[in-house]
């Protein structure tokens, strides 16, 4: 809690309802001022959890809890936010993708004014969801967020969006669903009667041993299709495929990210979850070894770029079933890093396909030539990938594996070979497509300033965490 | 009784003579005919019903007028709710009716149909209160020509079987208590009598499922809400179905509350087989009118959940539920009327709407999403109060099984959200002024009760602990 004598700004609160206010101005306003609000308003909302960060790390705890009046009395639902170290990392990197994918993202200029508001609607779902303190605004923020990514999915993007569009409604409404239902019994089977995360996480051993199982299932279902991992991962590379740049930014970036961080909430909730972490390692596993398998059969950028995320996400769902300190700080570092990297991967990978009008590995050649920002910046973003010292993943990956290691021994490190096999064939796509000179294809486009400012941040922030990764890693030993 | 202030009973003169002037005004319109003059009379008069219901309602009072009529929260509720519906549906008939001066006598029937069952304090008032309902909309839909028939002798029939279920279960119940006061008590000292309530009891919800359109009594249902005109089907979809759900209320929770275990389980079949028929022959649905129609359906299934659970909570869940879908359909149904007039029928007419009118194909989509059970709207505090009222009843499979239901509901919901918004460039089409309100207003409702809902659901909550004063 913050101290008496700091002034008291709702940080957290304004941090949700500054992307609101600059959907307004971007509604409102005449297009060019209207964009500029709208990316000061994205910009503001990042500043305002910074500072609810800095109040946490002045006032030496590791949360920090904002309180409203109640939400529905009837329901015992109140209004309250509160961010903890999982939360805030999640959370400042969520903000920052939306603002680099509002700024840098549309590199064709189309519907920049839908594509836009979109994005605005999505940051204030994504800084609600990790900030929510109760299971109902959790569940609230959850479809508001689906929903404003569906329709950026199905209204821009390629040819074949809309078939992938409704794929990805489907899944995720069914995971909605899982979850909606799973709140709703944990509503009833607490002894009070609430969807309080903190009262949840003290009294769930009072609930009966079945019904926790059965709640255990309906949650993991939800958010393994969110994550995604293995049996139901099969809408995330369509979507892909499909989606715009800035769309593909956000669902990797930030979207699945739902899904590890209502999967640690699962395991904070109920204890009994660690009982089938073995297996749920097992899955992780197996997920990683079949995405990276996958992966190499793949020729689309955009497409190798998806299976990555699979790849990472069953790591990091391997770092929470090992259900240690180490773990959980893994899994929160692992999904920072990863969520500013594939960004960035897929920010270069649309400006490619944007530049060169083709995104096939087996046609793309010498794009070092005639953009070396963007090969130099996918390169980059390839060594975030496979965890090369000094990049944010770095830490992530060692956090994870020391904290398998320690919960399933050896075993634990086999998915580290997926993660080598994935890097593998990443360097030997930027080898072949974008590196060699020997035949060059030609552009049919540039990219702007923005997309340049857009690698820039995105790289800074890579290597700012991997750097300085105390900044988020402190807060878990207070 | 509870002794009752002056001023209550002030205001309580002040709604009879609202309701009053009301169908006063519908049925003296045919003797002036000047439209305008009939629109403003109609809309004050239930304006100031609404008001007059809602200074009774804060005030909580329970005056029982001859023994017919009762006022207490539960009616006021549905008075104002009601009344609310009245004045969209004649705005949205204003411009759209062929005859506005003789829809707009029998909507006065109507509403007084609508508000007797409200009030009702006997069975009586129950059967005169839906004939007064039912009749009058069959012979709306025969005023707009030829065409129509059809669909108006459809209703009327099925009206009709309703009616004489209804009125052969109060019989059953006459032996029991000759005022036939809802107040009466049903005996099980003699098991004549118990199988004589316990059949009457099973004519009533046949009879009344006729209106709510529950499974084996619904396959009028489509044919009539696609046979009518749009502002009718408004109707049908939002007034007619809920004023039957209000009787089926009344009678199961304080006449025939001893036998609440009975009718929870009939009414969980119900509820089951009426969602899924609903959704699932939605699915296949070319006519975005039918569609509609079928989706109404599985509303109307949902909305019997909160009858099987048999509590308090439950009642509300469903109450909420009643108000949430009132504004839902109403908007969807003034949508497609007016798209219906310029010709947009099936699927393949609604591509590309939203380059045609935007605002239409996004209010369409806010309605649809409330309708899915998407927050932050309506129908997601609906459905979840509904959902977690089963939970609580311990009645997991059935929140289960509606949780699929929601979850098959997506496929045709999306299917005309995506019509609407795949690109397909055609010429514009116009806005109507009187349809575009009724849009907002909907609209308006169902966004702001969806992200603040605490009113609603406190005044649902009162409505339904209201209806155990009454026995």
């Amino acid at each position: 809690m913050a101290n008496d004598n700091m002034i008291q700004i709702p940080f957290i609160a304004l941090s949700i309802v500054l992307p609101l206010l600059g959907l307004t101005c971007l509604a409102y306003f005449q297009d060019y001022l209207g964009r500029r609000l709208a990316l000061v308003f994205s910009g503001l909302s990042v500043i305002c959890i910074i500072g609810a960060l800095y109040i946490s790390i002045a006032s030496g705890t590791n949360f920090v809890a904002e309180q409203y009046s109640y939400y529905i009395p009837a329901l015992s639902v109140l209004l309250n936010l509160r961010l903890d170290p999982i939360s805030f990392a999640l959370s400042l990197m969520a903000g920052i993708v939306a603002f680099v994918a509002l700024l840098s993202g549309n590199t064709e200029q189309e519907h920049e004014k839908l594509a836009g508001s979109l994005i605005l609607l999505f940051q204030a779902s994504a800084m609600g969801l990790f900030a929510a303190g109760n299971l109902f605004l959790f569940f609230i923020f959850w479809d508001v967020g689906v929903v404003a990514m569906f329709f950026m999915l199905y209204m821009l993007g390629s040819a074949n969006r809309r078939r992938a569009a409704m794929k990805f409604l489907l899944y995720e409404l069914l995971a909605s669903l899982f979850l909606l239902l799973a709140i709703m019994m944990i509503y009833f089977y607490t002894p009070l009667h609430s969807f309080d995360i903190q009262y949840i996480i003290q009294n769930s051993q009072l609930i009966p041993t079945g019904t926790q199982l059965l709640i255990f299932f309906f949650l993991f279902a939800a958010f393994l299709i969110n994550m995604p991992v293995f049996p139901v991962h099969l809408w995330l590379p369509d979507a892909h495929t499909e989606a715009s740049t800035q769309g593909s930014m956000l669902l990797s970036g930030a979207l699945t990210k739902f899904g590890g961080y209502g999967m640690i909430l699962t395991f904070f909730m109920l204890p009994m979850s660690s009982q089938f972490s073995v297996f749920i390692a097992i899955l992780a596993t197996f997920s990683a070894f079949y995405a990276a398998f996958v992966l190499m059969t793949v020729r689309d950028i955009k497409r190798i770029v998806a299976y990555t995320t699979i790849v990472e996400m069953s790591i990091i769902l391997l770092a929470i079933a090992s259900q240690n300190g180490l773990g959980i700080a893994g899994a929160t570092f692992g999904m920072l890093a990863h969520g500013f990297t594939i960004s960035l991967l897929f920010l270069a990978a649309g400006s490619t396909g944007h530049m060169f009008g083709e995104r096939d590995i087996r046609v793309l050649r010498g794009v070092v030539k005639n953009a070396f920002e963007t090969a130099y910046t996918f390169l980059t973003g390839v060594f975030a990938t496979t965890g090369v010292p000094l990049t944010a993943a770095f830490i992530g990956d060692v956090l994870i594996f020391m904290g398998a290691l320690q919960a399933f021994s050896l075993f634990g490190i086999i998915p580290l070979i997926a993660l080598l096999l994935t890097g593998t064939y990443l360097y030997y796509v930027i080898n072949k497509s974008f590196l060699s000179t020997k035949e060059v294809t030609q552009n049919i486009n540039y990219i702007g300033a923005s997309q340049r400012a857009g690698y820039l941040l995105l790289i800074a922030c890579i290597f700012f965490f991997g750097i300085a990764p105390f900044i988020i890693l402190n807060l878990f030993n207070v | 009784m509870v002794q009752i202030a002056l001023s209550v009973m002030e205001n309580v003169y002040i709604l009879l003579s609202a309701i009053s002037a009301f169908v006063l005004f519908g049925v003296i319109a045919p003797l002036h005919k000047r439209k305008k003059l009939q629109l403003t009379l109609s809309t004050l008069s239930l304006i100031m019903v609404v008001i007059g219901a809602s200074y009774v309602f804060t005030a909580s009072p329970f005056v029982s007028t001859v023994s017919l009529f009762a006022i207490y929260p539960f009616s006021m509720f549905f008075v104002i709710l009601f009344s609310i519906a009245l004045i969209l549906i004649n705005i949205l008939s204003y411009r759209n009716a062929k005859d506005y001066i003789q829809f707009s006598t029998m909507l006065s029937f109507i509403g007084l149909g609508l508000f007797a069952v409200s009030m009702a304090n006997s069975l009586i008032t129950i059967l005169l209160g839906i004939e007064l309902v039912t009749i009058p909309t069959a012979f709306a839909i025969l005023l707009n020509g030829k065409n129509y028939v059809e669909a108006a002798v459809k209703l009327f029939i099925m009206a009709a079987i309703g009616v004489s279920m209804i009125a052969f279960a109060i019989v059953l119940l006459f032996p029991l208590d000759p005022q036939l006061s809802l107040s009466m008590t049903i005996s099980n000292s003699s098991s004549t009598a118990t199988y004589l309530s316990l059949l009457s009891l099973l004519l009533f919800i046949a009879g009344l499922s006729f209106d709510a359109s529950l499974f084996p009594f619904n396959l009028w249902v489509p044919d009539v809400y696609a046979g009518a005109p749009g502002y009718i089907t408004a109707l049908l979809a939002g007034v007619n179905k809920k004023i039957a759900f209000v009787a089926l209320f009344e009678i199961l929770f304080i006449v025939m509350a001893p036998f609440s275990s009975t009718f929870a389980l009939l009414f969980q079949g119900l509820a089951i087989v009426t969602m899924f028929f609903g959704n699932i022959a939605a699915m296949i649905q070319d006519n975005v009118k039918r569609l509609f129609a079928y989706s109404s359906i599985s509303q109307a299934g949902y909305i019997a959940i909160g009858l099987a659970t048999a509590t308090a909570y439950g009642i509300s869940a469903s109450i909420f539920q009643i108000a949430a879908h009132m504004f839902m359909i109403i908007g969807t149904f003034a949508i497609v009327m007016w798209l219906e007039q310029k010709n947009v029928k099936t699927l393949n007419d609604y591509n590309g709407l939203s380059a045609r009118n935007g605002f239409a194909a996004l209010s369409l989509t806010v309605f649809m999403l409330s309708m899915i059970g998407m927050p932050p709207l309506m129908g997601f505090v609906g459905k979840f109060l509904l959902f977690t009222g089963a939970i609580s009843a311990n009645l997991l499979p059935l929140a289960v099984l509606a949780i699929i239901n929601s979850f098959i509901s997506v496929y045709y919901y999306a299917k005309v959200i995506l019509a609407m918004y795949s690109k397909r460039e055609r010429e514009a089409l116009p806005a109507d002024a009187s349809v575009n309100a009724v849009v907002w207003i909907c609209l308006i409702l169902i966004v702001l009760l969806g992200i603040y809902p605490q009113p609603l659901i406190t005044i649902t909550s009162i409505s339904a602990a209201s209806l155990q004063l009454l026995h």
